[in-house]
């Protein structure tokens, strides 16, 4: 603290002098959950005050030369070099459990790679072309292959994927881009470079507990950046990492106890001097019987908060439950609001039927969006969309917003519909959907696998939900489907087979086309014809 | 230049003079080799088909199994599979054993399993269902759990099930306690691992195949027309491998793989093989086919399965008691796959692209238990988690004489299709047979005096060939024998005894043979005899149905040789009416002696269509049936 008090005020005088102000401020919210896990949530928002987004309509001339302090300079030149509006950026791996793990803090938990941008248009430059320059230059900067999120994969689903910022009035139209890649694996080498737009890295601060040992053997991880303007304050960066650790799983004797050190292996020993804020929100679970160590600096709304901007010995937060001797899982399954499932059902190489079933737990109707961005791989049958609620055929409860329709080779389809669940009862909607033959250069390395395809993802609209300021967006698993493969460990075979059968029609209708037909003439002597 | 005596042959094949001329003469010569020899050449055909078949069980054949799947790396991790955990099997299998003592309902256990896996914080749901079949209504009540695996995107899965009924005596009533609590314990081990990349889905399925037929039709969203399943509560993604446990007895000495699926389908070899390899180097339990045990593990004793009529010095042979090894291991698979029969609940997942086997304790006094399975299940599943790809590499096709010995398609295939061939060439020789006729028979006698050579073309007569009789006897047959199988479905028909086998046996018979009549050539007509058109078409399509079914089936392909390949080459008209009756009494006992001789077979083969789509039972009421009475009509008319 004191070795690293002169640093701060050196930074403080160098960031003075910058032309923007910039500050940094990072949060840790960590909620017990039901089934015995602990969702740790991280976020690290850095605000460039006073900026604004460059306007595409300037792309063409040379920018103003940036300078940083906090705000990640290798994400900063990729926002500006693309006049990116609004950027967000997901890696997550495994299934968001909404039933156990409840709402989470970081909505974008769809499996995968996700990335959406709102960029303004009236550049030299299309948006499409600057989409492909940040999906690239993304690839790059966080070791992910985004780059391969392409034409064929990339849609506009302006409904779902509203900006969560402002967009700048004086420039002109905004475009959506969006793109998922479920089959993406997040792991170190992802977090390695995430660590490194951060203003202390793992060195002090919260970020001291982001120890990937721990982070990738939990239940569920994933990053994200979000880049956004507010009008009237700057440009945002938020870098989030959430993941949910399972302490019933670490512990020898079962029970679900947990500290920072048994959770991370790591505890907060210096703070981070350039956070104008940094602070620990713990969850306490309203059931009771759970004590929360240290005593907090303060309680609210159900939250226990320490505050870690000073730290003179190290901050280890954690919870027991000291009735307890082992931890015990509920014999029934909590409810939440709003179940969703979805499956792709059929075992045929060329028709399925694509299913999705919704549960509303509510005591009223709730009306919900429902997004499908769908590869080409998959192809729906809107004809045959059918819903059915709690056994009666109810084809009034789905209206199609808009519906675009699967370009073979190049396009993907998008579709959007609003949903309307009727109290207590359980939506049932189905479409016929057919699997496309690919060409054979078309089919990955790993051809046996089959094809992942992105979530769905429903943001459930309506005044008397929640209340909550902004609608949430809801994502279901991702799914997996087998296309028609081709025998790719044969490929000498295939080659000889059709070989010979080419060569036997040809030597057949060369033979007819250059043969004479005459008669000729049997010498008697010759044997006789049986 | 080539040497001299290449181009000495040459020369002589070309022959000299105009070359068109040769060629045409080649042609000919060649074609009337073809025709005099095609009888000689068919039973070639047929020996070497047949000593083919009789060589498979032999060490001619046969290879060391292999790994070909370089991703599944099998036994190369530790096991942490302990004691604790076999305590707790052993608490499990106390309270299903305290159920089954009490006669617990069906209901009753799959709401006890269910409601351990969510003890275990796995959420698990059960699955009433009933199938309606002929002989009555089947029921009964499945439970599973889904264990979402951490960072897993659920996509893929893999399925660890058990049986209330044991495989043994193919679901007796023997119960599987012990491959219960093996799963549940299992269940509880598994969760504490973050390693797995694929979920694992646990299902205890009721009965013998009825309960898992009902869980995984409904897993993939297909109906049957005489089941109702409740659906599933749960799911989950891709299934694409699955380990079935069953451990009947107290301990085992050996664990058996069963592989044989439904409609003759296998597995990847690859699967075998990691089990093979674990379970010898991991678990430490020598494994087995089926419950065969190898002779080369008791050496002084002559096994049971070497005939006991052989000379004592040959039965004492090492040879003898490997051939007699593997024919026991290849009558038995053979015994499944040309059924179409599962020979354990893995079966029924093959129809759904998921490479499966059971593993079967085979019970024994010792020295094994629920710790060696735990062991080989653990690693195993281990091994088929490192899989990126489903399991594509290995074999589909192979015949597993021996537990690391496998014998490749190339090696048995040619006998069925040598078979096959040979009726091929008897149906077409039958056809030009049918084409030509000498000019009665004193007029030969007198032609055969003359020189052989100057014997002119015109003592042969070219005959129409009326294909319309025998296309109808062949149209008729098969409309019998669809009307045979619709007969067989009516309920009660197959358990009606003897009186209403015998019935249908003599009216079906009776209307084969009332088929005659559609062939029955004019009197004096010029034509060629129908019977001939009859047998030929009737060789050829037997021939093509052996032929196409030895690539899907190999062991029914092999059976339909062994059934029709020569018996249906033989057949001809008599001339006394006498001896065509027999003949005719004879090809009706060969096409429908199934409903006299194995009345039991014939309703276990109706049972399997109706409750697990088995195509063997409607398969041999309209292709085989009806292909051996054609031989049988062929016998019936005028020679």
């Amino acid at each position: 603290m004191i070795e690293t008090l002169p640093l701060s005020l050196l930074l403080l005088l160098v960031c003075s002098i910058c032309s923007a102000k910039e500050s940094f401020s990072e949060r840790l919210v960590l909620s017990p959950n039901l089934d015995g896990t602990v969702t740790a949530s991280f976020a690290f928002t850095t605000l460039l005050e006073g900026a604004r987004p460059r306007d595409p309509a300037a792309l063409a001339e040379e920018d103003d030369s940036q300078h940083y302090t906090l705000f990640p300079l290798a994400l900063g030149q990729i926002l500006r070099d693309n006049a990116i509006t609004e950027l967000h950026l997901t890696l997550n791996a495994g299934k968001w459990d909404y039933q156990n793990w409840g709402y989470p803090e970081e909505e974008g938990v769809g499996t995968g790679a996700e990335l959406w941008a709102w960029m303004g248009e009236g550049a030299v430059q299309t948006a499409d072309e600057r989409w492909k320059n940040l999906r690239n230059a993304l690839a790059g900067l966080f070791c992910a292959s985004i780059g391969s999120l392409d034409e064929q994969r990339t849609t506009s689903p302006a409904l779902t994927f509203q900006p969560e910022g402002d967009l700048p009035l004086s420039s002109t139209t905004h475009a959506l881009r969006h793109g998922t890649l479920p089959s993406e694996r997040v792991c170190t080498e992802n977090l390695t470079p995430f660590l490194k737009l951060l203003p202390c890295k793992a060195r002090s601060g919260i970020a001291t507990l982001l120890n990937p040992h721990r982070l990738f053997d939990a239940d569920w991880h994933g990053m994200g950046v979000h880049v956004r303007y507010l009008e009237g304050a700057g440009i945002e960066v938020r870098l989030a990492f959430q993941a949910v650790l399972n302490p019933v799983r670490y512990s020898g004797d079962k029970k679900r106890d947990w500290s920072m050190t048994s959770l991370f292996d790591r505890s907060i020993e210096r703070s981070c001097p350039v956070a104008s804020s940094s602070e620990i929100a713990v969850r306490v679970p309203p059931a009771g019987g759970a004590i929360t160590e240290p005593a907090p600096l303060a309680r609210h709304a159900g939250f226990a908060v320490y505050d870690v901007k000073h730290v003179d010995k190290p901050i280890d937060v954690g919870m027991r439950w000291p009735e307890e001797t082992q931890f015990e899982y509920s014999l029934d399954a909590p409810q939440s609001a709003l179940m969703i499932r979805r499956r792709l059902s059929g075992s045929d190489q060329y028709k399925g039927q694509l299913s999705v079933v919704l549960t509303n737990k509510a005591p009223h109707e709730v009306k919900t969006s429902y997004l499908e961005t769908m590869p080409w791989l998959l192809q729906f049958y809107l004809h045959s969309l059918r819903v059915v609620c709690d056994g009666i055929p109810r084809d009034d409860l789905v209206s199609i917003v808009s519906y675009t329709p699967p370009v073979p080779h190049a396009r993907p389809s998008l579709l959007q519909a609003v949903l309307t669940l009727p109290a207590n009862s359980t939506v049932q909607l189905t479409m016929d959907v057919v699997k496309p033959f690919l060409r054979y250069t078309e089919h990955p390395p790993d051809a046996q696998r089959g094809w992942d395809l992105p979530p769905a993802v429903f943001v459930p609209l309506g005044a008397n939900a929640t209340g909550a300021a902004r609608l949430r967006r809801v994502y279901t698993p991702v799914l997996l489907v087998d296309l028609a493969t081709p025998d790719f460990s044969m490929p000498y075979n295939v080659i000889i087979m059709s070989c010979t059968l080419i060569a036997l029609v040809f030597g057949g209708v060369f033979n007819l086309l250059t043969r004479k037909f005459v008669v000729v003439a049997l010498a008697p002597a010759a044997p006789a014809d049986t | 230049m080539p040497p001299r005596i290449l181009r000495n042959i040459l020369a002589k094949l070309k022959g000299r003079g105009d070359k068109n001329l040769t060629r045409i003469q080649r042609r000919r010569a060649l074609a009337d080799l073809a025709w005099r020899t095609y009888p000689r050449l068919q039973l070639l055909l047929f020996a070497i088909g047949y000593a083919w078949l009789l060589t498979i069980p032999s060490t001619l054949h046969g290879q060391r199994t292999y790994i070909d799947e370089n991703a599944l790396q099998p036994g190369q991790v530790n096991t942490y599979w302990n004691w604790a955990d076999v305590h707790r099997a052993d608490r499990y299998l106390e309270q299903l054993e305290s159920m089954r003592d009490r006669n617990a309902s069906s209901h009753e256990t799959a709401t006890f399993i269910s409601n351990e896996f969510r003890k275990l914080g796995i959420p698990a749901s059960t699955q009433d269902y009933a199938f309606s079949t002929t002989s009555g209504t089947v029921s009964g009540t499945n439970a599973y759990a889904v264990l979402s695996s951490p960072r897993a995107s659920g996509t893929e899965a893999m399925v660890i099930s058990a049986s209330r009924l044991s495989l043994t005596g193919e679901g007796d009533g023997t119960l599987n306690l012990r491959g219960i609590a093996t799963v549940l314990s299992l269940a509880a081990y598994l969760k504490g691992y973050s390693l797995w990349a694929k979920d694992l889905v646990f299902v205890v399925s009721d009965g013998y195949l009825d309960g898992m037929q009902a869980w995984i039709s409904s897993y993939h969203g297909v109906t049957q027309g005489n089941l109702v399943a409740e659906p599933l509560q749960l799911s989950s993604g891709v299934i694409w491998t699955a380990l079935n446990i069953d451990y009947p007895g107290h301990s085992f000495s050996h664990l058996g793989v069963f592989f044989e699926g439904l409609n003759g389908r296998l597995p990847n070899q690859d699967l075998i093989n990691s089990f093979q390899v674990i379970s010898r180097f991991t678990g430490g339990v020598p494994v087995l086919v089926y419950d065969h045990f190898d002779q080369s593990e008791f050496p002084d004793r002559v096994p049971d399965f070497v005939p006991k009529w052989l000379p004592q010095g040959m039965r004492r042979n090492e040879a003898t008691q490997e051939y007699a090894y593997r024919a026991q291991n290849v009558m038995r698979h053979i015994g499944y796959q040309a059924r179409g029969r599962a020979s354990g609940v893995h079966g029924l997942l093959h129809q759904f692209r998921i490479d499966a086997i059971t593993l079967f304790a085979v019970p024994a006094q010792g020295p094994h238990g629920f710790h060696a399975i735990g062991r080989v299940v653990e690693s195993t599943l281990r091994t088929l988690n490192n899989l990126l790809e489903r399991l594509h590499a290995s074999f589909f096709f192979y015949l597993l004489v021996g537990p690391a010995t496998f014998m490749k398609i190339g090696a048995f295939l040619p006998a069925p299709v040598l078979v096959g061939t040979a009726m091929l060439v008897g149906g077409m020789g039958a056809w030009a047979a049918a084409r030509w006729a000498r000019q009665g028979r004193a007029q030969g006698q007198a032609e055969k005096r003359e020189e052989g050579r100057d014997v002119p073309a015109a003592r042969w007569i070219e005959r129409p060939r009326p294909v319309a009789p025998a296309l109808s006897v062949i149209v008729y047959t098969h409309a019998l024998g669809i009307a045979l199988f619709c007969l067989c479905t009516w309920p009660g028909i197959l358990a009606g005894g003897n009186i209403v086998a015998t019935l249908l046996f003599a009216s079906v018979a009776l209307a084969a043979g009332g088929g005659s009549l559609l062939a029955r050539a004019p009197a004096g007509s010029t034509q060629a005899p129908s019977w001939m058109i009859l047998k030929s078409f009737n060789l050829c399509l037997a021939s093509t149905v052996i032929s196409v079914t030895s690539v899907l089936n190999f062991s029914l392909a092999a059976t339909l040789a062994v059934f029709m390949g020569l018996p249906l080459s033989l057949s001809a008209p008599s001339r006394s009416a006498a001896a065509r009756l027999t003949k005719f009494t004879l090809y009706a006992l060969l096409a429908l002696g199934w409903l006299l001789f194995v009345p039991g077979e014939a309703a276990q083969a109706l049972r399997n269509w109706e409750v697990l789509r088995v195509w063997f039972a409607p398969f041999v009421c309209i292709v085989y049936t009806p292909l051996v009475l054609q031989a049988g009509v062929v016998c019936l008319l005028s020679p």
